[in-house]
């Protein structure tokens, strides 16, 4: 949604606002944007700042017991502890690993995908673009948890239809080896979030103007040349858009794994993703370990974030 | 364009300060179950077991001075728990809660539970010994106890009777029956694996202990002897390939337990509800037998589960929710209805006479199964203790044991990993652990 927002939003260009606030007298300058604002400032505020805040401040504390710890713990002030604990833990580090890789993979196969359906719906000779446009985003209208299910019922050795299919063959997909099972995970979320990405980049082939493409056909540029010169580079900046929303999902894969967890035959470890991990301190009462656990992911996707902004920017200028 | 946006983003900004501010009074109100003005005291109750918000329907009928709220929640294990934790700690939890024995403790360790010891203390005879003290550390009460967990050997009458087997007495019997069904047919197993509490149960029959407390100090005994004996003997089937490999609970259970692809349920007493509502194509074949023994002669039974209605922290009517929990584990037609909706068996010792107890199961044949259990639940050992931190202990062991049964690594190993993982947590919160 947010994407949605953000695109369109960035095309028409903000220039009848500020004239509206001068025609008008001099309290509802100021008093009507902040009107505005404030549902969201108060908001963000609440909902957002105030979480990161709380979670950064409370994951320098360490958690103490005594005794049988019977008596309820004691938070002690221990900047640093959390933080050592996390990057010594074998299953964390291989957590952020894991996602790492998945990221590397998956985003840019699922993007290519988005930007080849885009460009198919939005090419001349396409029809049904309605239809195939609802297709392709519907998908994503079911909540990631019961794609999960549909999905977990699909990969079970016991019921899996495609194992089923494949079975006279002498076949079977092992969706559930410890090699397999990142991209079986993969493959629901390619599933779920690549009609999401095309509407994204859709709407951005929208604006691009129709002279421009016209101009390019009436001198003999055929459609994959149009497609390659012009519309790729005219929809970059929804390319990136969708691309740091994707590294950022990535980072946070928690549903499809939590759900496969149980029929995975323990491929997946109640660790498998950073978030997963930080669920398994909290499930063992540890909450600022798992605060500190989050607070590093939080500073690799900003970090990550930043670099993949950056390389992109510069090679724009360029 | 623009401006439709605006205002959709104007509209779900106040919708979303709307669910917040109806968030705000919401926990104002329920969580800390305050003296309402007309002297009702309010208790609000977070549980998932089918048939409990009858009972405190009937509840608030019979006691005009106490309003009891309940409230649905996913069932522990599947984020309950969880959400009963964070409710603590963001200090807007309820009064009561539904808590299995086995997570009493580690709600207890993490200081989310109040000591009703005030009031509960006098109705310590009611309840079965062992059921007592799994409510109670030293001289705390921490709720009141409603069902205890006994286990027995659910198994398919006519798929035993159609080979010519009779129910194994122990489990050397019980290894050749699995190899009988398997030869039988490929497709049919004797039995699904088993996770955390359920592979508990079976720990628990063989005296094979997973936690102890010596001293001011525990003791952590996953990987002992006595669990390497169980562990041994179940990775033997799994060589054999004679467990399916179905998870319990899962679409693909229930349908092997109405065709007959899985043989047998080692599993407690309210196994018997979630048999009867989830394969309901088993109805007429299943039937209940006692547990199979270690050695021929012995009378030994594991348990599995059981609960508790614990009174959390910040409850500001201790003594209505006390009174609460109290009439629900002791009331003879509340109780009945649990019995009939979640086929749980009474901890309070006045109704095990109860009629739903004794009376014929047409799903089990016409059986009277509460009378087998009746029976396992004196066999069971009450010397068992949960640990401090279940709930990171038993994700740890899924870990290993989900691996295990899918034949990649062994149940030794997954005990091994879960007792050193646990040890570290607790060392790393300034636990003592000996031995």
């Amino acid at each position: 949604m947010t994407g949605l927002t953000t695109v369109t939003a960035t095309a028409p260009g903000p220039r009848a606002v500020p004239r509206h606030g001068e025609g008008s007298g001099a309290p509802p300058r100021w008093r009507t944007p902040l009107l505005f604002c404030g549902p969201f400032a108060v908001l963000f505020l609440a909902m957002y700042v105030a979480p990161i805040v709380y979670a950064a401040v409370s994951s320098l504390f360490a958690v103490r017991r005594s005794g049988l710890g019977l008596a309820p713990p004691v938070k002690v002030f221990d900047p640093l502890g959390n933080y050592v604990q996390a990057l010594g833990d074998k299953a964390f580090v291989a957590s952020l690993g894991r996602v790492a890789l998945f990221g590397v993979v998956q985003v840019p196969v699922m993007l290519v995908l988005a930007l080849g359906l885009a460009l198919l719906i939005d090419s001349r000779s396409a029809r049904g673009k309605g239809l195939f446009r609802l297709a392709g985003f519907l998908p994503y209208a079911v909540p990631g948890v019961s794609a999960a299910l549909v999905w977990s019922f699909m990969y079970s050795p016991q019921s899996s239809p495609v194992n089923h299919l494949l079975r006279p063959l002498g076949l079977g997909i092992p969706f559930f080896d410890d090699g397999t099972v990142l991209w079986s995970v993969a493959n629901i979320v390619t599933w779920s979030w690549t009609g999401y990405n095309m509407i994204i980049i859709y709407a951005a082939l929208q604006s691009i103007p129709a002279e421009v493409l016209e101009a390019a056909r009436m001198d003999g540029a055929s459609a994959l040349r149009i497609a390659w010169n012009i519309k790729i580079p005219a929809v970059r900046g929804a390319i990136v858009l969708t691309a740091v929303f994707s590294i950022i999902g990535s980072a946070q894969l928690f549903n499809e794994p939590t759900v496969l967890q149980p029929i995975s035959g323990g491929a997946v470890p109640s660790t498998f993703t950073p978030i997963m991990s930080a669920q398994a301190a909290v499930a063992a009462g540890n909450y600022p370990y798992a605060a500190a656990q989050s607070v590093i992911l939080a500073v690799l996707v900003g970090a990550v974030s930043l670099a993949f902004f950056t390389l992109t920017g510069r090679r724009a200028k360029a | 364009m623009k401006k439709p946006m605006t205002r959709t983003v104007t509209m779900t900004g106040a919708l979303a300060l709307g669910l917040v501010l109806a968030g705000c009074s919401d926990t104002g109100s329920s969580a800390t179950g305050a003296t309402g003005g007309g002297g009702k005291a309010t208790v609000t109750f977070w549980g998932w077991a089918p048939g409990y918000e009858d009972a405190v329907k009937a509840f608030n009928d019979g006691h005009p001075d106490i309003q009891v709220t309940y409230q649905q929640v996913q069932p522990g294990a599947k984020g309950g728990y969880q959400k009963l934790l964070n409710a603590v700690q963001a200090g807007n939890a309820p009064c009561l809660a539904q808590l299995g024995y086995e997570t009493l403790p580690s709600f207890a360790a993490q200081g989310a539970l109040q000591d009703v010891a005030r009031y509960a203390t006098a109705a310590k005879d009611e309840f079965q010994q062992a059921a007592w003290k799994a409510v109670s550390l030293g001289d705390a009460v921490y709720g009141a106890p409603v069902d205890t967990g006994p286990m027995a050997l659910f198994y398919n009458k006519e798929l035993f009777d159609s080979l010519g087997l009779k129910p194994p007495a122990t489990w050397e019997e019980y290894r050749t029956a699995a190899e009988k069904i398997h030869a039988s047919d490929p497709d049919r197993y004797i039995s699904s694996p088993y996770m955390d509490y359920d592979y508990a149960g079976l720990a628990w029959q063989a005296g094979a202990g997973w936690f102890g407390v010596d001293g001011d100090s525990w003791k952590v005994t996953l990987n002992s002897e006595a669990n390497k004996k169980v562990a041994d003997y179940w990775q033997g089937l799994i060589g054999k390939g004679l467990i399916s490999g179905a998870p319990m609970y899962d679409q693909a259970w229930y349908g092997g337990l109405g065709d007959g692809g899985i043989a047998t349920v080692v599993g407690a007493v309210w196994q018997a509800g979630v048999i009867k509502s989830g394969a309901k194509d088993g109805s007429g074949k299943w039937a209940v037998a006692p547990m199979p023994q270690w050695s021929a002669g012995e009378a030994k039974a594991g348990n599995a589960g059981g609960s508790s209605t614990a009174v959390l922290k910040g409850c500001k009517t201790p003594e209505a929710a006390w009174k609460f929990a109290h009439w629900m584990s002791t009331d003879r037609d509340a109780y009945g209805t649990l019995v009939d909706k979640a086929a749980l068996y009474p901890a309070a010792k006045a109704l095990l006479d109860l009629p739903q107890l004794t009376a014929d199961d047409p799903y089990f044949g016409g059986q009277k199964i509460y009378k087998v259990f009746a029976e396992e639940s004196a066999k069971v050992d009450t010397g068992w203790t949960w640990g401090p931190i279940m709930t990171k202990t038993t994700a740890d062991l899924n870990d290993g044991l989900g691996r295990a049964w899918a034949g990649k690594g062994t149940i030794t190993d997954a005990l091994r990993a879960a007792q050193e993982k646990t040890v570290a947590e607790l060392n790393g919160q300034g636990l003592k652990v000996s031995g």
